[in-house]
């Protein structure tokens, strides 16, 4: 049986161990305030070399904490082994002892516990910091190609008359003069067919100066009653400016039913302006004369810029010129095989490359067969 | 044409405003184009269908003018007062071509005194746009404006013998015209001539040595109606369009002939003095025969849907000069006795009405095209895309995303390209000449610009080069478009939808300035692919080709399935790259996408997925440069191993530490069984014996 001892001489031993935390929690000491504090980061200087990063001197005070609080509170410690021998202290006296040492440890783990979470906050700051994207760099984003707003609009079309129930035809671009003129009620004489205004190739072939040509075969292929719509590449002898070109795109519409009148024509046809160019655009049809139809019509829409108060795009009178249109002429039935008696019809016709020009502000139409991707790139 | 509001207002006596009747005729079909307003008048700018020559008038306007405001038209009343003698008495007229020129009339008037016209026919022809001459000359020319029928005034002293004589030219004859150029004339021209040479063109301008000088005393005034296709045909010819030439080519009016000269007579009787003679010599062989159309006041409403009442129809047509006649022998259609037919006599000025529709049109115009509903007609059938459109669009889509720009090309192009570039597989026979094998244009408008475009590669490379131009160096392109060829000669052209692709500098990251990486064979290669897949068509298949546009040993034939040719890619020839003045690479691709269109699709199929997973086993082969990947694979493929389940390539190396003459290509072997998971050693048994297999067939090594 060992010796008991009493409190007087048990207490040396703890304010020993208190004397040693002290000296070395001097370098410790500014961790317990908050690391946004200068003072904090001042304290780091006694962790490493100058020249090294505030984040390295940081990771070492950390780890040196660390070992700091094993070496005064952990199993190995002088305060574990003077724990042990509380039970050596007189009955009397043991309780004052445990007093004793329950406030020793507190007075060196909590500042510790303080100082751990300080600089693990810290080291968690300079590591977000480092860490953060310029979120506002370029996305990974391949470059994407764009189509030819010529594309864009013929596919608008197309679905707008797809929708009202018609069909979607193409034909030759190179054609018979019967197709492209005869067949439209074009007469011999006409002016259309001087080489002036329409191309031939050497064998006497004409090319397409309306999709109409594709009317006539859709007529013959399919009869009447027939809903269709012919967008296409056609040609006529224009030498190229800013509003011209020898060859141009143009898409042409028509329907042909029993009972079929002019009053269908123009529904029609207000009907995919509004479609085209909004709710709000009015239609305005204008006699006019074309072989292939009879009676025939120009539709002009109200300016979508303006709304009919008249500006640059309207040339000041509210109004748009858009395309050609009428009854389809008895002649030109009853060449394709469908009895004006019995049937008839409405036909119209509008340049795709005119839309183009009207809807994006386009003030050169030979800008579309440049090619020039600084012009392409600007579309969808 | 330019309209004198303050003369239509003599004809008519409008109420309107000239602001007002630009609205009201512009409804009619009569679209005036500006208005200029001058001191004391206005000017309107009509612009005249070409089927309504009748309106290059004011007379012709004023007759709109009274259907609009139901108003009287008052016609400009024409009587010589001071006449004296026969007009066979002081010269002679023969017709010898009649078929050019049904009519032909001459009046005289002697002892004219030619000076400066007085101000009111100066001033009104300057509104109108046109240069005062001498009071003879202005007043044919004001008769034209007013009445639309060109007239001629000779000056009679100057015609050989007095003599007219309507004839065509004779070859090696020639004309010095007013406009003081001299015109070579041939048997196609009709000319007027006197009793040895020609002194005017027939319809389109007179003679400068028969002109009206001030020497001038007794005039032969020209009232005649010439064969429009004729005076088309001449004007065109010479390069010549005047007053006179538009009005005869569009048609005149042959009944008018008189009514014009006698106005024109009077007004220089009025205004220069002088004499005229009693009558006319007017040549008249065969009148033409007046048109009448047969009408059923029904169809006005079953073909537009306007309810007009029948007084006004009655009014409106009327009006414009049309003649009810009771149907002696009725033509009747079908069924039309019902619908109350009658019969309309057209009158002379009115070249364009032949039919009944034509007068339907008549009505609706002046009935207003406003009062017409707006319907869409009953809906009763389908819309619907071609198939061939569909996939079009998803064409131009997956090019799109893949970053080529869609461009489009004149369909015509220089014929030096004739012999550059390699042509879709069977779109010509190659053995005959290009002249005969291309399609070319009789009548180009860009003068090297002649051949109809067998192929749409040189399009593309002009465009490179002009994006190149201007700074862009990094180039992705696309065109759908038809390409032509002859046929046979005297049969229509071949025509097919061709797409092409070219490539150059690198492939962009959008905001970042550099190419994510250069272009490449493969990269085009793999494009094609995908927006080919896109469309659910396919697979393409590759084999090393020459051809002509591109640069050997990086250029191949594309094929369908293995076996049916569609075009060609690679990069572009040194030789050609050269006359562009490409300093970088350029690839390109050109294939028949109608052939490809009119292919199956692959059919969509759902397959079972697998129960057990698979094993990938990796080879590494040292084999000859000129073993192709396709080789391998394929004799991969038929190497029957069982429980083979596909092979992928990892990756191809050349260069340091492999021998020249050879490459190594890695793969990796997938192997899978239906019904378990295979085991190692087995795994390892089917590779050795596929490897077993390729460096036998291959005299390859492992490596
Ligand atoms: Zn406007």
């Amino acid at each position: 049986m060992t010796a008991e001892i009493n409190f007087e001489d048990f207490k040396p031993r703890v304010d020993a161990i208190e004397e040693a935390f002290q000296q070395k929690w001097e370098r410790f000491r500014y961790f317990v305030l908050e690391p946004d504090r200068p003072e904090f980061a001042e304290g780091l200087n006694s962790f490493g070399p100058e020249g090294i990063s505030l984040l390295e001197k940081a990771k070492s005070a950390l780890t040196q904490a660390k070992e700091f609080q094993t070496e005064m509170l952990g199993r190995k410690s002088r305060l574990s082994a003077l724990r042990k021998e509380i039970r050596n202290v007189a009955a009397a006296d043991r309780g004052v002892a445990g007093q004793a040492m329950t406030r020793l440890e507190l007075q060196m783990s909590q500042p510790l516990e303080i100082v751990e979470t300080h600089l693990n906050h810290f080291i968690g700051t300079i590591l977000t910091r480092q860490e953060a994207l310029d979120v506002t760099l370029p996305g990974w984003r391949p470059r994407r190609g764009h189509l030819h707003p010529i594309t864009l609009v013929r596919e608008r079309i197309e679905d707008i008359f797809v929708s009202l129930g018609y069909a979607i035809e193409d034909g030759r671009e190179i054609e018979t003069d019967f197709y492209n003129f005869t067949a439209l009620n074009i007469p011999d004489n006409h002016p259309a067919r001087a080489s002036q205004d329409t191309f031939y190739t050497s064998d006497g072939f004409a090319l397409r100066s309306q999709t109409s040509t594709v009317q006539i075969h859709a007529m013959q292929r399919r009869g009447a009653p027939l809903r269709m719509i012919a967008p296409g590449r056609v040609f006529r002898r224009d030498t190229p400016d800013p509003t011209h070109n020898p060859m141009f795109f143009q898409v042409e519409g028509l329907c042909v039913d029993r009972g079929i009148t002019m009053a269908h024509l123009k529904g029609t046809v207000a009907e995919f302006l509004r479609r085209m160019f909004g709710a709000q655009t009015v239609t305005r049809f204008r006699p006019s004369y074309f072989p292939f139809t009879e009676p025939s019509a120009e539709f002009d829409f109200s300016c979508f810029k303006c709304g009919g108060s008249g500006c640059r795009i309207c040339k000041n009178s509210g109004w748009i010129e858009l395309g050609g249109s009428g009854m389809v002429h008895p002649n030109v039935l009853r060449g394709a095989g469908v009895d004006p008696e019995e049937f008839s019809g409405f036909a119209f016709g509008l340049g795709i490359d005119r839309m183009v020009a009207l809807m994006y502000g386009l003030d050169d139409i030979r800008l579309l067969f440049e090619n020039d991707v600084r012009f392409l790139r600007q579309f969808d | 044409m330019l309209i004198s509001y303050n003369w239509l207002r003599e004809l008519t006596g409008t109420v309107l405003t000239p602001l007002e009747l630009r609205e009201r005729l512009t409804m009619v079909g009569l679209a005036i184009d500006a208005i200029d307003e001058l001191e004391g008048d206005s000017i309107l700018d009509v612009e005249v269908p070409s089927n309504r020559p009748d309106c290059l008038s004011h007379i012709g306007i004023a007759r709109e003018v009274s259907v609009i405001e139901k108003s009287k038209l008052q016609i400009p009343t024409s009587k010589v007062t001071k006449t004296e003698g026969r007009a066979a008495d002081h010269a002679q007229v023969e017709i010898h071509a009649p078929d050019l020129c049904p009519r032909y009339a001459a009046r005289i008037v002697r002892g004219v005194k030619i000076a400066p016209s007085p101000d009111w026919l100066v001033k009104r022809l300057a509104e109108i746009g046109q240069r005062a001459i001498n009071n003879v000359a202005d007043i044919t020319n004001y008769v034209l404006h007013e009445l639309g029928q060109p007239l001629h005034a000779f000056d009679l002293a100057r015609l050989t013998d007095h003599q007219i004589v309507v004839r065509r030219a004779r070859a090696g004859e020639k004309l010095q015209t007013l406009d003081d150029v001299e015109r070579k004339l041939d048997p196609d021209v009709l000319v007027i001539a006197d009793a040895t040479r020609p002194v005017a063109l027939a319809g389109i301008m007179g003679g400068l040595e028969s002109e009206i000088s001030q020497t001038t005393t007794d005039v032969l005034v020209e009232s005649a109606y010439f064969n429009p296709d004729s005076v088309r045909g001449t004007a065109r010819k010479l390069g010549m369009d005047t007053e006179a030439s538009r009005r005869f080519e569009r048609g005149a009016d042959c009944a008018n002939v008189l009514q014009a000269q006698t106005r024109c007579v009077e007004l220089i009787c009025e205004i220069a003095g002088g004499v005229a003679t009693d009558d006319a010599i007017d040549i008249y062989p065969q009148p033409l025969p007046a048109r009448s159309v047969e009408f059923r006041p029904a169809r006005v409403e079953s073909l537009t849907s306007l309810r007009v009442e029948p007084g006004e129809m009655q009014r409106i047509l009327a009006a414009l000069g049309f003649v009810e006649t009771p149907s002696a022998s009725p033509t009747v259609r079908e069924g039309s006795q019902a619908a109350g037919a009658s019969t309309f006599v057209v009158p002379s000025w009115r070249s364009d009405v032949g039919l009944e529709e034509d007068l339907i049109e008549e009505i609706a115009r002046h009935a207003g095209f406003d009062k017409i509903d707006s319907e869409l007609p009953p809906s009763n059938m389908a819309g619907e895309y071609q198939p061939v459109e569909i996939k079009r669009r998803d064409l131009r889509r997956a090019l799109r995303s893949l970053g080529f720009d869609e461009a489009i090309n004149f369909s015509f192009i220089d014929n030096a390209h004739d012999e550059q570039f390699a042509l879709l597989p069977g779109l010509t026979t190659v053995s005959e000449s290009a002249a005969e094998r291309l399609v070319t244009l009789q009548n180009p408008i860009l003068d090297e610009a002649t051949r109809m475009r067998p192929t749409l590669l040189p399009g593309l490379l002009q465009a490179v080069r002009h994006n190149l131009n201007y700074g862009t160096r990094d180039i992705s392109l696309f065109e759908l478009g038809r390409v032509f060829a002859t046929f046979k000669q005297g049969e229509l052209p071949v025509e097919r939808e061709a797409l092409a692709l070219v490539a150059t500098g690198g492939a962009l990251t959008e905001g970042r300035v550099q190419a994510e990486r250069e272009f490449d064979f493969f990269q085009l290669k793999g494009a094609l692919e995908a927006a080919v897949d896109a469309m659910g068509l396919g697979p393409l298949t590759f084999s090393s080709a020459a051809i002509a546009h591109l640069r050997p040993g990086q250029s191949a034939a594309i094929f369908l399935d293995d076996e049916t040719p569609l075009g060609s890619i690679g990069r572009l020839s040194e030789s050609l790259a050269q006359p562009y003045k490409f300093r970088q690479p350029v690839y390109l691709a050109e294939i028949d996408l109608s052939s490809l269109l009119e292919s199956r699709g692959r059919p969509l199929q759902y397959a079972p997925l697998p129960r057990y997973p698979a094993v990938v086993r990796d080879v590494t082969l040292l084999v000859g440069r000129d073993v192709t990947f396709a080789e391998l694979k394929q004799a991969i493929a038929a190497a029957e191993i069982a429980d083979y389940a596909g092979v992928v390539l990892v990756g191809v190396y050349e260069g340091s530490n492999i021998p020249e003459a050879k490459r190594s290509v890695t793969f990796r072997v997938e192997y899978r069984a239906p019904e378990r998971t295979l085991r190692d050693e087995e795994v390892e048994e089917r590779q050795r014996k596929l490897i077993d297999l390729l460096l036998r067939k291959f005299a390859a090594e492992l490596h």
